[in-house]
């Protein structure tokens, strides 16, 4: 026997061809059967190489197997498209866990999104609302001839809306505005962030308490109102209910969304004089981006009980991380998955429902804004999804956006990137200059 | 300023702050002096912040009790969402846990799995109570005394090298008299080695494979760079095994003492001829067994023998009165494993949803439990960061499955308790204090040598222990 340490290898691979016969337990054949060396290093899906291109890591991931087993963040990877989609639309056995748990505040007000009078007043809301308030946002940087998309148009826009569909005074909308980014920025690992998160959530009660009350003694039309003089079981709606149901609804997905979709325009001029030709096309755009560079990098879930599937026994209580961009890159779904392509014709144009659509074309995963949905094409009694309400309001901020300029282009010597500010934040563009011409 | 101005500013305003101060995962926790925390905030009460990347950084490593410290007594269970899991930090609720071993399970198909097979390590309830015993039983008591007298002889055999010019293990410099040599090198890296290989009946030859099997196994674990390597060590180990359990089947192999005579027979042959279940063990249950022997008999022994040595040069009164009281090696063990020891902790997982000390812990979750902060903390041992050999409230006789906690005297919490606790404790102390009084009978005017060791942030200190041991040890002394 050697004592050289360094090279076991030689004598290994030799022993492993003479020892077909016999019984190989289970562990033995789990030894054998791993081929190469994970392709990632312990922890490197939450160092900054994953925040800045997710992508690469990501492809090795999927082309070592169905799943990795993350020890140092005790999760379990998913990357190809079959399965993450299998997952999402698996509500037996994976659940979700609420932001309010993250907070370590469980049992904080109640969430109230899917009550349908709630849901018939947000989706009449944003008819209503979004194209007034996406021309008044292009309006105010129309006339200059430059902008940053990312945080003049992307951001703004979905934060104004939400404030005038809730019914929030245009005078509170700043200070909302900052406690509520304060709020949903805190629902993460992050203790700063989640301490100054608590803090804002509190300053919200405060906030709609007065505003509550109003709205039930004078209902206005608007969100806040449907849900001031909503009827559910248990006691009255309070504020802590509102701002349980403002943390959990998440309307910065959108933000994300609309600045990757003008990113990618803008990087592909071609695509860019196309879609502003074709106008129609903006929703295939935006089909595409949540495909090729959805803001949401992974949805997370919970296994309910033991499972075992992807190779592995998944025990009860495991976090899966269902990575949206490894699965919306995966080749043997999409073909040439890492370009951008509107309208591509492997791609489904409408909304995800169940694992497959009946025509069998994949969607484009984002999680919050295209997960799978459970409820069929034309839900009676309910107003249409968020998945599609989300795709009017982008394509018509995008239509007003297209309508007030023309030669719209990148500001010269920008740089534009996605990336993410943190691990698990939105991995979006976020800043976008460009120029133009007023209409 | 128009709405829409104003709106910009803050949203702007909102994200410059967040990519100032939010998120950065390349963030460098400063090097504190030790026994003091980085300052990570407070909350609107006052309470300390505890920043779940601290876990990751390498201030942690070297200073990690006023951590844990902060984590006793504001956070005793913490939820770590960074790590997805949680820790749990005081003495109290660790052993309560280490107890239940219905309520917290050792992780099924855990980090250890892939490398060491199926181990007592993943099992829990009846299943590892049939198991847990099978080599144990022979390596504490009665069985163990027997060995005794092979252990000191191995001791002595090592010690005997360092007067033996050729062996290169010292280095003599006439003019003074004196001996310098790396502890490691010379005795803790092989010592524990040696008795393992003994106990375990491997022919001496295996000695050089016992390194290799040792070292790319455990940094197998956990799926780390090396899982390959580890993988393929486990594969060579099982080949080894597998050679000589057949042959041990049909006949047994002994230990024998000076005169020939069987003194035991050695673990192999014990564990070939075990029955559990109505069947005999098969030779891959055997040969996990003996990698877990492999994997826990090396590391800790050496690391426990480096750090109480360390810890005692430094406290020279402390290693006075042990040199002068021979029994006291015991004590200076036990407290240096408290003190320092080399294994951090063991993971759980709640079977069912709890609420430990207020914090409502999902069924299935990953739970730490701290051995580190339990034996540091204040409400069981006074004054926890001094190391002090002669202190009363720590127990330091025959190690108890029971755990032990009376008349003020409370178990360390090294060896864990419960149904779960280390196996090799009992041969792991002998090794250690043994070895230790049989060293300190050989050699006088032992120091540190100083310039040759690694040094704390500031250049002239010696650096501390921090998690786990201390890479090298090396010495002055003079022969007797």
């Amino acid at each position: 026997m050697s004592a050289d340490y360094g090279s076991p290898t030689v004598e290994h691979e030799a022993a492993a061809g003479d020892d077909e016969a016999g019984y190989r337990s289970y562990e033995v054949y789990q030894r054998e059967r791993v081929g190469s060396p994970p392709p990632v290093k312990p922890g490197q899906l939450r160092t900054q190489d994953y925040l800045d291109d997710p992508y690469t890591l990501l492809a090795n991931l999927r082309h070592y197997g169905p799943s990795f087993r993350d020890w140092q963040g005790n999760a379990f990877w998913i990357t190809h498209y079959n399965d993450v989609t299998s997952v999402l639309v698996d509500s037996a056995n994976f659940a979700t866990r609420s932001k309010r748990w993250f907070y370590g505040l469980a049992t904080f007000g109640r969430d109230l999104r899917n009550n349908v009078p709630f849901l018939t007043a947000q989706a009449a809301g944003i008819d209503k609302h979004a194209p007034v308030v996406a021309r008044e946002i292009v309006e105010a940087f129309a006339t200059r001839g430059t902008a940053d998309l990312a945080t003049e148009f992307a951001a703004l826009f979905p934060l104004q809306l939400l404030g005038r569909t809730w019914g929030i005074p245009d005078a509170d909308l700043p200070v909302f505005v900052e406690r509520y980014l304060r709020m949903q920025r805190g629902s993460r690992w992050n203790v700063a962030n989640q301490e100054a998160g608590k803090q804002a959530m509190l300053q919200l009660v405060s906030y709609f308490t007065p505003l509550l009350a109003a709205r039930r003694a004078d209902p206005q039309d608007d969100v806040l109102s449907a849900l001031a003089t909503l009827e559910i079981d248990g006691p009255a709606i309070d504020a802590h209910d509102v701002v349980a149901t403002l943390l959990e609804g998440d309307h910065e997905t959108l933000h994300g969304a609309l600045a990757n979709m003008w990113y990618l325009l803008l990087t592909h001029p071609d695509q860019l004089n196309m879609v502003n030709n074709t106008r129609r096309l903006v929703k295939y755009a935006y089909f595409e981006t949540l495909r090729h560079s959805t803001p949401v990098l992974s949805g997370e879930r919970f296994a309910k009980r033991e499972v075992e599937r992807f190779g592995l026994l998944i025990p009860e209580g495991a976090l899966v991380i269902c990575s949206a961009a490894g699965a919306n890159r995966d080749e043997t779904i999409f073909r040439d998955a890492d370009q951008f392509i509107v309208g591509r014709k492997d791609l489904v144009q409408r909304e995800p429902r169940g694992q497959y659509r009946a025509d069998g074309l994949p969607a484009g995963i984002t999680p919050a804004l295209g997960t799978p949905s459970k409820f069929p094409a034309l839900p009676v009694g309910r107003p249409r999804s968020l998945y599609a309400i989300t795709r009017d309001i982008a394509t018509i901020a995008s239509h007003a956006l297209l309508d007030a300029t023309s030669n719209l282009q990148l500001a010269k010597g920008a740089q534009p990137v996605l990336k993410s500010r943190g691990y698990g934040e939105l991995h979006t563009c976020w800043h976008l200059p460009v120029t133009f011409t007023a209409k | 300023m128009s709405l829409i101005e104003e709106l910009h500013k803050t949203i702007a305003t909102t994200y410059e702050v967040d990519a100032q101060t939010a998120s950065t995962q390349t963030f460098e926790f400063p090097l504190m002096p030790l026994g003091t925390a980085y300052d990570m905030g407070r909350d609107a009460q006052g309470v300390p912040l505890f920043d779940p990347r601290i876990f990751d950084s390498r201030e942690f490593q070297r200073n990690p009790y006023p951590y844990y410290r902060i984590l006793r007594d504001h956070y005793p269970v913490y939820h770590d969402k960074l790590h997805n899991c949680y820790f749990v930090t005081r003495y109290n609720d660790i052993a309560a846990c280490y107890f239940d071993g219905l309520g917290y399970n050792t992780i099924p198909k855990g980090s250890s799995n892939h490398v060491l097979g199926n181990t007592q390590l993943e099992l829990s309830g009846i299943e590892h109570s049939r198991r847990r015993n099978l080599y144990g039983r022979h390596l504490v008591g009665a069985a163990l005394t027997k060995r005794i007298g092979a252990i000191c002889k191995l001791a002595n055999e090592m010690i005997d090298e360092w007067f033996n010019p050729e062996s290169g293990m010292t280095e003599y410099d006439p003019a003074t008299g004196k001996y310098t040599m790396e502890l490691g090198k010379a005795f803790a890296n092989e010592f524990p080695i040696r008795v393992v290989c003994q106990v375990l009946g491997f022919p001496d030859e295996a000695r050089d494979k016992f390194y290799y099997w040792y070292k790319y196994m455990m940094g197998g674990i956990g799926g780390r760079d090396y899982e390959q390597k580890g993988l393929m060590a486990r594969q060579d180990l099982e080949d080894f095994v597998e050679s000589i359990v057949e042959e041990r089947r049909l006949k047994p192999n002994f230990l024998l003492d000076d005169e020939g005579n069987e003194v035991a027979p050695d673990i192999i042959s014990e564990l070939c001829k075990t029955i559990v279940d109505g069947d005999v063990l098969s030779t891959e249950e055997i040969t996990s067994n003996i990698a877990l022997i492999v994997g826990g008999g090396g590391e800790t022994t050496r690391g426990a023998i480096l750090n109480m040595w360390y810890l005692l040069l430094q406290h020279p009164d402390q290693m006075e009165a042990v040199l002068n009281n021979d029994p006291l090696w015991d004590a200076a063990f036990h407290e240096t494993l408290r003190h320092s020891s080399s294994i951090g902790g063991q993971p759980r997982q709640n079977t069912f949803d709890v609420e430990l000390q207020g914090v409502k812990v999902p069924t299935g979750s990953l739970m730490h439990m701290v051995d580190f902060s339990a034996n540091h903390d204040e409400r069981i041992f006074s004054d926890p960061e001094k190391f002090d050999v002669l202190r009363n409230d720590l127990y330091s006789e025959k190690i108890l499955r029971s755990g032990y906690s009376k008349d003020g005297r409370t178990n360390h919490m090294a060896f864990g308790v419960g149904p779960h606790l280390c196996p090799g404790a009992w041969i792991s102390h002998q090794e250690g204090s043994i070895g230790s009084s049989i060293m300190s009978k050989r050699i006088k005017n032992v120091r540190i040598a100083t310039d040759r060791m690694a040094k704390d942030i500031d250049g002239v200190s010696l650096a501390p222990i921090g998690l786990g041991a201390i890479n090298e040890l090396w010495l002055e002394f003079e022969a007797i």
